[in-house]
């Protein structure tokens, strides 16, 4: 149920248009958890923003991208989540059809990716026999990017062809949940921490322990994502999550979110379908992901995101190869494409997400100067050391975290 | 005698095929079976003497809904009957092996008894409140209507033009604590009314029992209204006119004549909210709290989130076995047989 939508953050010059967008990927993000049929129907549609058809010819037309490769033409399919890249529209060029253009290729961006569990789902039956999917390259959360290594259901990236792969940040490179760094660049990061509505609180938070305060009870939510939400809280609780290994060491965590569902302190579980709650005051306080409470806050000020004191959780969506990919060459020049500062800050001066891309920060000051001091995009080096990633869990104890988390949210 | 034999032999076939039972060349044989004996059906239809012809004739019609029923409706429900007893050799492995395996069973009852519970008490509930709110309605529409009849029965068909599930979500913000309803209920200061009658929780309207309820009945109440509506709609004024010329009153020509006349479509209506209700997952999801989730809600979660495809199946099973077992007593009950 990680409907994690990113968030439009650019300008005010078309924040309406771009509000919509959310709110709409929203509510079909939601109904997806439920209907994925009715879901991958219209996540087809949403896919709009970059199919227009005018595969260019001009290669080398970008300054700053020279692909390894070099081969122009050819196809390629990403699926990756809803309003997660920067569209074409408003006379500005989005990153899809700039990559058409200056490579030649001919791309399929599609946005049927609107879940983790959701896809896993449509794509077991397929990679669990061995057969190809159709998308060349996916946008797994890291969790579930790693359990498909360990399924061995990837292709190794062609990291040769992929000089740009240089400027991943330095925290991302060989990270937990891909060790070797062959299977996986990060397309987006971001955290979950504590999102609250000061009107409804009529305080300022600072502490996890304000989502337990009986004065809000049932007016508090938290993440169907089970490693934000169960992370943020066992960090209140002292307990490192980038090193568990048993479901024993998190248990207070489940143990302490058990009771606060059975007192009715928490009124309800979403996925990224909280805006709205967030921002009427139906939820006060909830634990949230941090580019979308920017995007928000730009309608309500009154929305906040803080890093709790004891810390929030890091995670990353990543581009992945399923095995049997056919377009590998042609993935490599897209990964090589977004790799490059000057195409990253366009889509992160959009999505208002945490490039994993090093160098971004200053071509975003040439775009937009505010968002380029944004703590919540560009974190400093205090607070990213405050924040932690999810251990990468083995499948037993995977699906031990799964049952008792499921248990709580009363699926 | 061959025209039933044919007929059960085609539908087996196109089952054992649709659950793989048959694969391979013998499913090609079975498909060429079942192929050449819509063949020959179409042969002896055309060509056959007026006597063979009329006793094909009702196996005839039967054939097209017998394989559609075959291929989808028993060739799933076998498979989930099967995949119900089957076990996952690892969580991530594409495909069940069967080994009657009860303990799916087991465990359906056993961790998920408060969500059944849920699913047909609220379910319920809202079934009575849908015979409560459509019963006067469908009254008034059929005795009262007059010219207007048709634009009123529109009106009920209306909210089907809209999506079942925008439906649901809109009436998340109606309820929500600084919307419409809980304003108005705070100006005439009906909250601790509510708030008795347990119908609201904390000064809030949503994320409760009642929410679900409320959602559940709203959304089947047309399916309560049509069926009964059509079966008053039948009822001749007549009857009613005769009753009061032999002196029974209102209230008497009503429960003895209109009411037992209308009770088919009263039947028909409990069936077509409450089996749906109590399955439902999409009111307790935008509607409830984590403390009012339904046994649709745990099915969805176990298919989709948790991979236990054959738990799932066998929560599923258990559903529709306690279905049945209400709508048989409830038909011993109020079973309309001997009012035809």
């Amino acid at each position: 149920m990680t409907t994690r939508r990113p968030n439009p953050l650019t300008g005010p010059r078309s924040a309406m248009t771009r509000r919509q967008l959310l709110m709409r990927a929203g509510a079909l993000g939601a109904a997806g958890m439920t209907l994925p049929a009715f879901l991958a129907a219209c996540g087809s549609d949403g896919g709009s923003g970059a199919s227009a058809t005018t595969p260019g010819t001009t290669p080398g037309t970008t300054p700053g991208t020279t692909p390894g490769g070099g081969g122009a033409g050819g196809s390629l399919f990403f699926e990756n989540w809803p309003s997660y890249i920067d569209p074409t529209e408003d006379g500005a060029t989005g990153t899809v059809d700039r990559f058409k253009e200056a490579t030649g290729i001919d791309m399929r961006y599609t946005e049927a990716y609107n879940d983790n569990n959701e896809y896993f789902a449509k794509i077991q039956p397929l990679l669990g026999r061995g057969e190809p999917i159709d998308p060349d390259i996916i946008a797994p959360t890291s969790w579930l990017a790693n359990r498909l290594i360990r399924l061995e259901w990837l292709d190794k990236l062609p990291l040769d062809q992929v000089p740009n792969a240089a400027n991943l940040r330095a925290d991302l490179q060989n990270p937990a949940w891909d060790p070797t760094g062959e299977y996986s660049l990060p397309w987006q990061t971001g955290f979950a921490g504590i999102a609250y509505n000061s009107d409804a609180t009529g305080r300022e938070i600072t502490s996890v322990d304000d989502l337990f305060d009986p004065e809000f009870a049932g007016k508090v939510g938290a993440l169907t994502e089970m490693r934000d939400t169960i992370g943020v809280i066992a960090m209140s609780l002292g307990i490192d999550i980038s090193t568990l290994t048993t479901f024993d060491e998190a248990k207070p965590a489940f143990d302490k979110l058990q009771e606060a569902k059975d007192s009715g302190q928490i009124r309800r579980f979403h996925g990224n379908d909280y805006f709205d709650d967030l921002s009427n005051g139906n939820l006060a306080i909830t634990i949230g992901w941090s580019g979308d409470v920017a995007a928000i806050a730009r309608d309500n000020p009154a929305v906040k995101f803080v890093f709790p004191e004891s810390g929030a959780t890091s995670w990353a969506d990543t581009m992945v190869l399923p095995k049997g990919a056919k377009n590998v060459a042609q993935a490599a020049e897209w990964m090589n494409f977004v790799y490059d500062p000057v195409q990253a800050a366009q889509i992160t001066a959009w999505v208002g997400y945490v490039s994993p891309v090093d160098g971004v920060q200053d071509e975003v000051a040439k775009i937009d100067p505010e968002l380029a001091n944004d703590p919540l995009v560009f974190p400093d080096d205090a607070t990213l050391a405050n924040t932690k990633g999810f251990a990468p869990l083995a499948e037993d104890v995977e699906a031990e975290y799964d049952a008792a988390f499921s248990s709580i949210t009363g699926a | 005698m061959l025209g039933l034999g044919a007929l059960l032999l085609a539908g087996g076939l196109l089952a054992a095929v649709g659950t793989r039972l048959l694969t391979g060349p013998l499913a090609v044989l079975a498909l060429g079976t079942v192929l050449a004996s819509i063949v020959a059906l179409v042969v002896v239809a055309t060509m056959g003497t007026p006597e063979t012809r009329r006793k094909i004739a009702p196996y005839g019609l039967l054939k097209p809904g017998m394989l559609w029923l075959a291929l989808f409706y028993l060739a799933p429900l076998f498979t989930l009957l099967r995949l119900s007893l089957s076990t996952l050799p690892s969580r991530f492995a594409v495909e069940a092996e069967f080994d009657w395996n009860f303990d799916n069973y087991v465990t359906a009852f056993t961790d998920f008894g408060p969500q059944f519970q849920r699913a047909f008490m609220y379910s319920g509930i809202a079934t009575i409140l849908t015979i409560a709110i459509g019963y006067p309605l469908a009254y008034v529409i059929a005795f009262r209507g007059g010219k207007f009849r048709n634009l009123l029965l529109g009106l009920v068909v209306i909210p089907f033009f809209t999506s079942y599930l925008i439906r649901t979500i809109a009436w998340r913000s109606i309820l929500s604590d600084n919307g419409i309803a809980t304003g108005m209920i705070g100006k005439f200061r009906l909250t601790w009314m509510l708030e008795t009658m347990g119908m609201m929780d904390n000064g809030r309207l949503i994320n409760t029992p009642a929410a679900v309820i409320f959602g559940l009945t709203y959304n089947f109440l047309p399916f309560m209204i049509l069926p009964i509506y059509v079966s008053l709609e039948k009822v001749d004024i007549r009857l009613i006119d005769a009753a009061k010329d032999l002196y029974s009153t209102s209230t008497a020509a009503f429960r003895k004549v209109v009411l037992p006349l209308s009770l088919p479509g009263v039947f028909a209506g409990t069936l077509l909210t409450f089996i749906p209700a109590a399955g439902d997952f999409v009111n307790a999801l935008y509607l409830g709290s984590p403390n009012t989730t339904m046994i649709g809600n745990s099915i969805q979660d176990q298919f989709l989130v948790q991979n236990n495809v054959p738990l799932a199946s066998a929560m599923s099973f258990v559903l529709m076995l306690i279905i049945t077992v209400f709508v048989i007593i409830y038909s011993r009950f109020f079973g309309t047989e001997d009012l035809a």
